[in-house]
């Protein structure tokens, strides 16, 4: 017979079961058509009491029997009632000290000791603009659960069946956005903190496409993507060209011919306005044929013209070119070095590229894979932007394709620098929406995997320009799993259940995205940015455009949860396949449902899963313990990922989890871990890539060690001794030795 | 790299090595900045073979 009880400080107080008593007749109190009299309520107390069989219980415990005593007994709305009780005081219990608590340790721990400062790998939450945006983003949080949420929605993100990303964004803003560059520098644009003209050089263009990304960034808490990095510079490249062009001919008519500047500059006038084509880096022949039915400036032969304009037109060429590489070199020096949020970040960014045939963009990509292959200042791999190379048949995929060579050099640089990425827009769910010669109907992907294109909302409008996700929250899908028993039954149930409680609490998010003016996003709606806001005004509302965004429905660990149900995963398993698509599909059946419903673009999404990697799974240890295949790592598998200790060939990999590319039509992202140096082996690379593309894969990629010393230099694989300098980690080496090394690699360092 | 260490005759007393890993899509610059559970899935990768 219990006696006493411990109070979760510790405390061992006297028992009192009248305690009991009222909280359930409290939580009886909250429910319509349960009824209890006091002889009910004095019958279950009784009924809880006898579950406990020793001297001295904790309160969990207690609360654990008066649950299941409510369950067994038919009260099962008081059941409800309680648990949400339960965890309401567990979470106000928790806020109140945590936050403190996390406000020290944010305070006085380093990133290195606190996995908490750590949530998100690109954010140095060491720096006094790290710390202080975690601060901001913890007491957010706090406010959130206790002041916005909905009491069950809160208690099920508390208690691990749900996350809610970016919950400290809650209140502000939306994830993500497509940027139309083109669009937006078309007459120039304004940061909000000053204007800028419409860009007249590649140079520019790069620059103000790092700006635009920087400025996107701040007012939303996702990444930023171009989806026609290579359209758009190549305007760029254009401008450039031109101006190249007229400048040399100004100096070939002056130093050859002896013009004044004014001469000349009339000349080139009289010139050009006879041009008829446009003056553009693929026009030089036609060019040449018009020449030769020009009236000539200043009595000049056809000959000397023409020979000028072969000289004048291939300089131009070499000068733009290099241009444009030093354009793009800045670019990925300044995304890479850049912050946005008060300086805690670079901005997080993504470009796509790979599908304009132009010369000019042609010349765009060229560079742009030459400068990511040489690497930063110091050699390092730049891990930002994201690159995604845009795979097309009859575009860049197979030889012949005008592309082609290009999708060749992407295969090579990504070999080096893990980057590009590569997505296959012949997949046929991309496929469908894809219109020849419009880059806005070609996918693009953010770098995490985020998809945005099909628009239930706006069928004239499914692209991707303009649009990006509202927000997005995963379920717990082991929990699930595991709390089925191995009932299939029960486990669509329960799935349906937690469906519907994140619908309504995106939904829930959504109402509040909608409150939101024109004028809490200088930028991204004043500029015009997202698609459809350029008709706005300032005090406008936002809630109709941001209808062509995607709310979303996420998951994790799908190996676990198959694990849980029949004993094997996907990956080992035909029929655990089988039932795995079975369970996506019917999860992207209940997103497609709601989107008729209501209109709007309700999405399943593989989850990125950073910082959720590990939360569900340790709340889910301590509740299950450990469960073999199951709750036994630090991680759920992520999305529908076979999991990575589980040793298969790489095309059977990409086989198992291409269709499901298919169902996640929020984003989808595959990898393949190659061994070694895969610059040796660009074969075996290429291989990969044209399997995920037969395979119907969306977006995917080729993962392989990239180690680099930051002493030596050296950049390849690294397992315990550099095999450049000799040193290990940790260990020193002299500057003389790195003087000797540079002899023979130019790329060491250089130590004053 | 800090400026001090530059000057001083031996270089890389204390200085691990770059291990940049792809996480969820993007890539980050080493693994140190990884929280918990990503870097036990980064040690749990096995290579698949073609």
């Amino acid at each position: 017979m219990i006696r006493e009880i411990q109070k979760r400080n510790g405390d061992v107080v006297p028992f009192d079961s009248v305690k009991i008593l009222n909280a359930m007749s409290q939580a009886n109190k909250a429910v319509d058509g349960e009824n209890m009299t006091p002889t009910d309520l004095l019958f279950l107390t009784e009924k809880v009491c006898g579950c406990i069989n020793e001297d001295i219980c904790n309160v969990e415990e207690v609360q654990d029997f008066v649950e299941q005593i409510l369950i067994k007994y038919g009260y099962g709305k008081t059941a409800k009632a309680y648990i949400l009780y339960r965890a309401e005081h567990t979470k106000i219990r928790n806020t109140e000290s945590d936050l403190m608590d996390i406000y020290e340790r944010l305070t006085y721990s380093y990133a290195k000791d606190e996995d908490i400062k750590r949530e998100n790998a690109n954010i140095d939450a060491d720096t006094a603009m790290g710390t202080m945006l975690k601060y901001g983003s913890e007491g957010s949080k706090y406010f959130i659960d206790n002041y916005v949420l909905p009491k069950d929605i809160a208690a099920a993100h508390i208690n691990g069946d749900i996350h809610i990303h970016d919950k400290d964004f809650y209140m502000l803003t939306e994830t993500c956005c497509q940027i139309d560059l083109i669009k937006l520098f078309h007459d120039g644009f304004s940061t909000g903190h000053g204007n800028l003209r419409e860009p007249n050089s590649i140079q520019s263009y790069s620059a103000l496409a790092c700006i635009a990304i920087q400025a996107n960034q701040n007012e939303m808490h996702g990444g930023q993507s171009v989806p026609n990095f290579d359209y758009a510079m190549a305007d760029g490249v254009r401008k450039t060209y031109k101006k190249k062009y007229r400048h040399l001919m100004n100096q070939y008519f002056q130093i050859r011919f002896g013009m004044t500047e004014e001469e000349s500059k009339e000349a080139i006038d009289a010139y050009m306005e006879q041009l008829k084509a446009p003056l553009t880096m693929g026009n030089a022949d036609v060019i040449a044929e018009e020449i030769r039915q020009m009236q000539m400036p200043n009595g000049l032969s056809v000959e000397q013209m023409e020979e000028l304009h072969r000289y004048v037109q291939k300089e131009a060429l070499t000068m733009t070119d290099r241009e444009t590489y030093q354009a793009m070199e800045a670019f990925v020096h300044n995304l890479n070095t850049m912050n946005s949020r008060a300086g805690a970040q670079v901005p997080f960014s993504s470009i796509n590229y790979g599908t304009d045939t132009s010369p000019e963009a042609r010349m765009v990509i060229r560079n742009l894979l030459e400068c990511t292959e040489k690497g930063l200042g110091g050699g390092e791999t730049p891990i930002f932007p994201v690159q995604i190379f845009k795979v097309k048949e009859g575009i860049n995929f197979n030889p012949g394709d005008p592309n082609y060579d290009l999708f060749k050099q992407a295969i090579k640089t990504s070999a080096k620098r893990l980057f590009p990425n590569f997505s296959f827009i012949d997949a046929p769910y991309n496929l469908q929406y894809y219109k020849e010669g419009d880059y806005n109907t070609e996918v693009s992907y953010m770098g995490c995997r985020t998809r945005v294109l099909g628009n239930v909302y706006d069928k004239t409008k499914e692209v991707t320009c303009g649009r990006g996700n509202l927000s997005f929250t995963s379920i717990n899908l082991p929990r699930l799993g595991i709390e089925a028993h191995g009932d299939i039954k029960k486990f669509y149930k329960m799935l349906d259940t937690q469906m519907e409680l994140v619908i309504r609490q995106l939904m829930h998010r959504f109402k509040i995205q909608c409150t939101k003016k024109v004028r809490n996003y200088p930028f991204l709606m004043g500029q015009g940015i997202w698609i459809d806001s350029e008709h706005l005004n300032y005090e406008d509302n936002i809630a109709e455009v941001l209808k062509h965004g995607t709310l979303s429905i996420g998951f994790i660990g799908l190996a676990e949860t198959l694990k849980a149900l029949i004993g094997k995963h996907h990956g080992e398993s035909e029929e655990a396949q089988q039932l795995g698509l079975e369970i996506i599909g019917y999860m992207r059946q209940r997103m497609d449902l709601e989107s008729k419903k209501t209109g709007l673009n309700f999405t399943l999404l593989a989850t990125p899963a950073e910082g959720l990697s590990g939360r569900f799974i340790k709340i889910d240890q301590k509740k299950y313990g450990i469960m073999e295949g199951i709750t036994d790592r630090e991680y759920y598998t992520n999305s529908f990922h076979v999991p990575v200790y589980y040793p298969i060939r790489a095309f059977e990999k990409i086989q198992i989890e291409a269709p499901y590319h298919a169902l996640t039509n929020a984003g989808h992202i595959s990898y393949v871990e190659l061994d070694g140096d895969t610059c040796k082996n660009l074969e075996a690379f290429e291989a990969v890539i044209r399997y995920m593309k037969e395979q119907g894969i969306g977006y995917g990629s080729v993962n392989h060690p990239v180690d680099r010393d930051p002493v030596c230099g050296y950049t390849g694989v690294i397992d315990d001794v550099c095999p450049r300098c000799g040193r290990r980690a940790g260990e020193s080496v002299s500057i003389e030795k790195l003087n000797e090394l540079r002899k023979k690699y130019p790329d060491v360092p250089i130590y004053h | 790299m800090t400026k001090r260490e530059m000057k001083t005759k031996e270089i890389g007393q204390d200085i691990g090595f770059d291990r940049i890993r792809r996480i969820t899509g993007y890539l980050v610059g080493t693994t140190e900045r990884f929280n918990n559970a990503k870097r036990a899935e980064e040690r749990d990768r096995v290579k698949h073979g073609i």
